[in-house]
């Protein structure tokens, strides 16, 4: 089946350079952060910058390994991979904790997150999964056995406890959207239950894991900026509350959403895109309006405590205090204005004045932010957007299914880990620490990710091998 | 495929997130200037380098302020790591009661305030900011405590300047330094908590040239408030600079001789130059030393007693003491009835006991004489003829119009005002207008024989010691004044403007012959009252003044006073001397006072010991 070719062949050159780009940004971050005068050079392997070089290079080195691997091996052990995966996290659960979590498995500063790994190891079973899968076939029996391949590795990591990695294996419901997996039957039959209504299908239970996502992401950034107040120079004097700014943001959003929407409609359905903008628009402001005007009525205990659980309380001493954390990387990102401070000017987020706390590691867009400012966030960002994007082509072009699902799992892992890290820097996202796929130091993280990464290279590469 | 429209759901979510993102990201990084401002509250520390203050030299060029180097112990509480209480209770000698006390009073110091985003009332106190936990610390004590700081993280050693008078006198004219208050802190906001600012004397009325410019260091700060680095290279920051010297009219020596010639007496000694109104030396009795009230320790230890003692050490007497003139008052009582005609210098009248009481002496024949013998029916009958000018047939309405002029005369000898003198704490004295006595015995329902008593300086009159020697100074002027001053000049500005204005009195100078002829007579010549006041080489013109003064209505031992100036020809001293209840007349005790003073300030030192030791030995006044 397979021809003789050089393992070369077929790589698709764009996403793995997009990829070195952002390790190559990744390092020039962390030797700015992590910049130790004592030990002024990048390859000083005692110093992270130099220890994310070694860690760059076994990450290359084994995507070269991935690469000599046939990437049949991948859809064949699918479940000994998922077994042997889930082993590591149960071992990993007797493992002393480090940081409050039993990540690591290890010794000393050398270790490894089996829950980093675990994301592969789900998202090849999940390809192998729905490969197999019979659409016509979408029992709840079936859908709910496609939620078991990510429920037991969630709760393991919950185990540990691991939020952020636990957050990210949400992402894998998109994947399963994609595919079709619906949770119709689900709702239809909660929906059925009420008397009088019998219905075949339901808009809700068909795209209900976008709808949920959502109605998450405005709620979570609804009770972020509830208690900012916004002062406008046009009207000096007065202030907004926090919730105004989410309205104006969902009416600029709505508008754009219904030009977009003209331009992408069949000339039939163009008069709907007034009609699904506005709809979209007084959901979105009644969601979020809800969710506001709920918080606010909430008594002040139970206000704190979900402000605790997002990190966040607007109380001056919090500042510097538990709101300490996210309070210097917000004002680390927002201090660098249009151009930033400068390459290696950072005064805020920097291991040598360690205002921002892990900003070599999971905080690190804050000193590329300051560093590089405006300009530096919006390419950063666009270059994700950019890799994301070329995924879905990737994914979107092969012709097995195992090779579209694992193709769309590590674009969703790395839009939630891109998604969650910058949003929590930016006050979209609660703190949750995850790092920034290629750009955070970390060897767990950084080989994680390239291995995945090539594996999808590898199977992308191979595309054309597979008849299914 | 079947559900490939789907991923048009996913690509939405990427592009719409990333574009919520760089929108927010613009809108912080671009739009929003608040974080950077948090930005710098966090990052930069903006140290301000309080500058010492100016020095202050005296007329001769002697440092009579100067500054000293102490030390605060600083402490920052983020800082503070495995704080041994202990041992840092053993390091200071404090309990560790008093540690402890001492964190929370530290706290409370700084005070609350509104929170406007939480409506809560929240502590300025700030645990990453750097307080002083003991303040001014001598060199001595500090090299005790510092070799052992290294134990104790949080707590490092910052210089302060401090006031050191090398004189130790002229306290009531120097005045001290205090901590600013709450507000202060609102109406200068120049200082900042902790500062010292001028409480009285010169360094409150020149405050503001006493501070220099504060320099602003801006530090880059690490979260645990370590200086990394300063901002951009220190592009910013600027350094502290002194205020220029302030050179006063003061001779430091003749002050602290007279400070010596006081001891053990209550009253004042006023010496002006009559050429500049240069304050050549104000001695305030009893008085303290200026190094006292020195920092915030001395302060609290020394000012108490010195606030409730019943001499009022505290209280500048020769400023804001009001005393009746007595005789001295006559000289202007003589000017005015010249410039207003009612007499001349050659005007005899006799000494009528009948009228008031006086001394056995012959009638003066003309004003000098009058002066001369200090005859009280004399200037009863000058004033007389001032007040009641027989310009209106009722005598009630005449006396009116009369003293309505006198008081203005008064007022242009800088009586019955406050001078514009550069010193807090001046009281106006009393001069009695038609007004004043309107409202004691109804409007004309006085004349002359009611208000007689204001002839020869008893009675309503009122003057402070200052004025009495701007008096001094204007006889020795013939009829013009620049009001007393004690700055000569800020830095190298020379005299400050208002002090070259000078001031006419609208006494003709020729009218001042006969008096300063009687002034001369009184010291020099036989059956003159102020004898004792004989300078060897020296022409001195005086007038001697015994108040006599009641507490309730139990007579006390009159107030001895003096004024005089010499030499006769370019006058280089006015002085006036007032010791209260120090008994008998002024010629007694206030003359060779002032006398002793004008040799030491002419010849730089005093040879009349048998004089000096006299007074050095008197112990007068009425003590509590």
């Amino acid at each position: 089946m397979r021809k003789s070719q050089s393992i070369t062949n077929g790589v698709d050159w764009v996403l793995l350079g997009a990829v070195i780009l952002l390790m190559a940004l990744g390092v020039a971050t962390v030797y700015s952060t992590a910049f130790d005068p004592e030990y002024p050079s990048i390859f000083d392997f005692s110093q992270v910058y130099g220890k994310q070089i070694v860690w760059i290079s076994i990450s290359l080195f084994l995507g070269i390994l991935v690469f000599l691997i046939d990437s049949e091996i991948y859809r064949k052990f699918a479940l000994p991979i998922f077994i042997s995966s889930m082993l590591l996290l149960v071992i990993v659960l007797f493992m002393p904790a480090k940081n409050g979590a039993r990540a690591w498995l290890g010794i000393g500063s050398l270790g490894i997150q089996p829950g980093e790994f675990a994301k592969i190891a789900a998202a090849i079973l999940l390809a192998r999964y729905l490969a197999d899968f019979n659409q016509k076939l979408q029992t709840i029996r079936n859908v709910l056995l496609a939620n078991t391949i990510i429920l037991v590795p969630m709760a393991l990591i919950l185990l540990q406890p691991d939020a952020g990695t636990f957050v990210v294996f949400t992402s894998f419901l998109f994947v399963m959207y994609r595919e079709g997996v619906t949770y119709d039957p689900l709702v239809l039959k909660a929906v059925n239950l009420l008397p009088g209504v019998k219905f075949k299908q339901t808009w809700v239970g068909v795209h209900f894991i976008p709808i949920l996502f959502v109605v998450v992401f405005l709620s979570i950034a609804t009770l972020l900026v509830s208690n900012e107040t916004i002062t406008v120079d046009m009207f000096p004097g007065t202030t907004f509350s926090g919730y105004w700014g989410v309205f104006v943001f969902l009416f600029i959003f709505s508008l754009v959403f219904f030009f977009v929407l003209r331009l992408l409609l069949s000339k039939r359905d163009k008069k709907r895109a007034i009609i699904i903008a506005t709809i979209g628009f007084i959901l979105a402001v009644s969601i979020t309006k809800t969710v506001d005007f709920g918080f606010q009525k909430l008594a002040p205990h139970q206000k704190e405590r979900i402000e605790l659980f997002l990190g966040l309380t607007d109380n001056e001493r919090a500042k510097d205090g538990v709101d300490y954390n996210r309070n210097r990387a917000i004002t680390a990102v927002g201090s660098g204005g249009f151009s930033g401070k400068g390459y290696m000017n950072g005064v805020l987020a920097n291991v040598r004045s360690n205002h921002v706390p892990e900003s070599e590691t999971d905080f690190i867009f804050c000193p590329f932010a300051e560093e590089w400012g405006f300009i530096g966030t919006s390419f950063l960002i666009s270059l994700y957007l950019f890799i994301l994007l070329r995924i879905v082509v990737v994914a979107e072009r092969q012709r097995s299914t195992f090779n579209r699902v694992y193709a769309y799992s590590v674009a969703m892992i790395l839009f939630y880990h891109f998604g969650i890290n910058i949003g929590m820097s930016i006050e979209f996202a609660p703190v949750i620490g995850i790092p920034l796929p290629f750009f955070s130091y970390g060897g767990s993280s950084m080989m994680s990710f390239s291995i995945m990464m090539f594996i999808l290279l590898k199977l992308d590469s191979q595309r054309k091998d597979v008849l299914n | 495929m079947k559900h490939d429209s789907r991923k048009y759901v996913i690509l939405t979510f990427f592009i719409l997130i990333g574009a919520i993102y760089v929108l927010k990201l613009f809108y912080m990084q671009v739009v929003d200037d608040h974080w950077k401002l948090r930005s710098q509250q966090i990052t930069e520390q903006r140290r301000e380098i309080t500058p010492p203050r100016a020095i202050v030299y005296d007329r001769n060029g002697k440092m009579v302020i100067s500054n000293n180097t102490h030390y605060n112990l600083m402490v920052c509480e983020a800082e503070l790591e495995d704080f041994d209480i202990q041992a840092f209770s053993e390091l200071i000698g404090w309990t560790q009661e008093q540690i402890r006390k001492r964190f929370v009073e530290i706290r409370d110091g700084e005070g609350t305030y509104k929170n406007p985003h939480t409506g809560q009332i929240d502590s300025n106190y700030q645990r990453i900011r750097s307080y002083p936990f003991i303040k001014e610390l001598t060199a001595n004590e500090m090299s005790k405590i510092a070799p052992h700081l290294d134990r104790f993280k949080g707590f490092y050693e910052l210089e302060t300047s401090m006031r050191s008078y090398p004189f130790g006198n002229a306290a009531n004219i120097l005045g001290y330094l205090n901590e600013v208050n709450k507000d202060d802190l609102s109406k200068y906001p120049f200082y900042k908590a902790g500062d010292y600012m001028g409480r009285s004397g010169i360094e409150r009325y020149y405050d503001s040239y006493f501070r220099g410019q504060k320099g602003v260091k801006y530090i880059v700060q690490s979260a645990r408030n370590n200086q990394i680095g300063s901002f951009e290279n220190g592009a910013y920051d600027t350094t502290a600079v002194q205020a220029p010297p302030i050179h006063l009219g003061l001779d430091a020596e003749l002050q602290g001789y007279g400070e010596q010639l006081m001891a053990n007496k209550k009253g004042c000694i006023v010496a002006i130059e009559p050429s500049t109104g240069e304050i050549l030396a104000l001695i305030s009795a009893p008085s303290y030393d200026p190094n006292l009230l020195v920092g915030r320790r001395n302060i609290s230890e020394n000012y108490p007693g010195l606030k409730s003692d019943k001499n009022t050490p505290l209280f500048p007497r020769p400023l804001a003491s009001q005393y009746m003139p007595g005789s001295t008052f006559k000289l202007i009582q003589s000017l005015v009835g010249m410039q207003e005609g009612v007499i001349t210098a050659n005007t005899g009248f006799a000494c009528n006991k009948n009228v008031v009481g006086c001394h056995n002496h012959p009638s003066a024949q003309n004003v000098a004489q009058a002066v001369q013998m200090s005859c009280n029916p004399y200037f009863y009958a000058v004033t007389r003829r001032i007040i009641q000018q027989k310009k209106r047939k009722n005598p009630r309405e005449d006396a009116a119009i009369g003293l309505g002029k006198w008081a203005d005369y008064m007022y242009r000898f800088g009586l019955g005002k406050k001078l514009d003198t550069d010193i807090t704490g001046l009281t106006s004295g009393l001069i009695p207008t038609p007004k004043y006595y309107d409202k004691w015995y109804g409007h004309h329902q006085w004349k002359f024989s009611t208000i007689q008593s204001i002839s020869i300086g008893q009675g309503e009159v009122q003057l402070t010691p200052l004025q009495l020697a701007n008096l001094a100074a204007i006889m020795a002027n013939r009829g013009w004044y620049y009001t007393p001053h004690f700055v000569k000049s800020i830095g190298d500005t020379g005299p400050l403007k208002k002090y070259t204005k000078k001031n006419y009195t609208s006494i003709d100078a020729s009218h001042f012959d006969a008096v300063i002829e009687g002034m001369r007579r009184c010291v020099h010549e036989e059956g003159g009252t102020a004898r004792r006041a004989r300078v060897e080489g020296y022409t001195v013109c005086g007038k001697t003044g015994t108040i006599e003064n009641y507490i309730g209505s139990v007579k006390q031992k009159n107030h001895s006073a003096f004024i005089c100036f010499a030499p006769m020809k370019q006058p280089e001293i006015a002085i006036s001397v007032f010791v209260e209840n120090a008994g008998d007349s002024g010629g007694t005790w206030a003359a060779p006072i002032a006398s002793l003073m004008i040799e030491k300030y002419l010849n730089g030192e005093v040879k009349d010991t048998i004089k000096e030791q006299r007074i050095l030995d008197a112990k007068l006044s009425i003590w509590k």
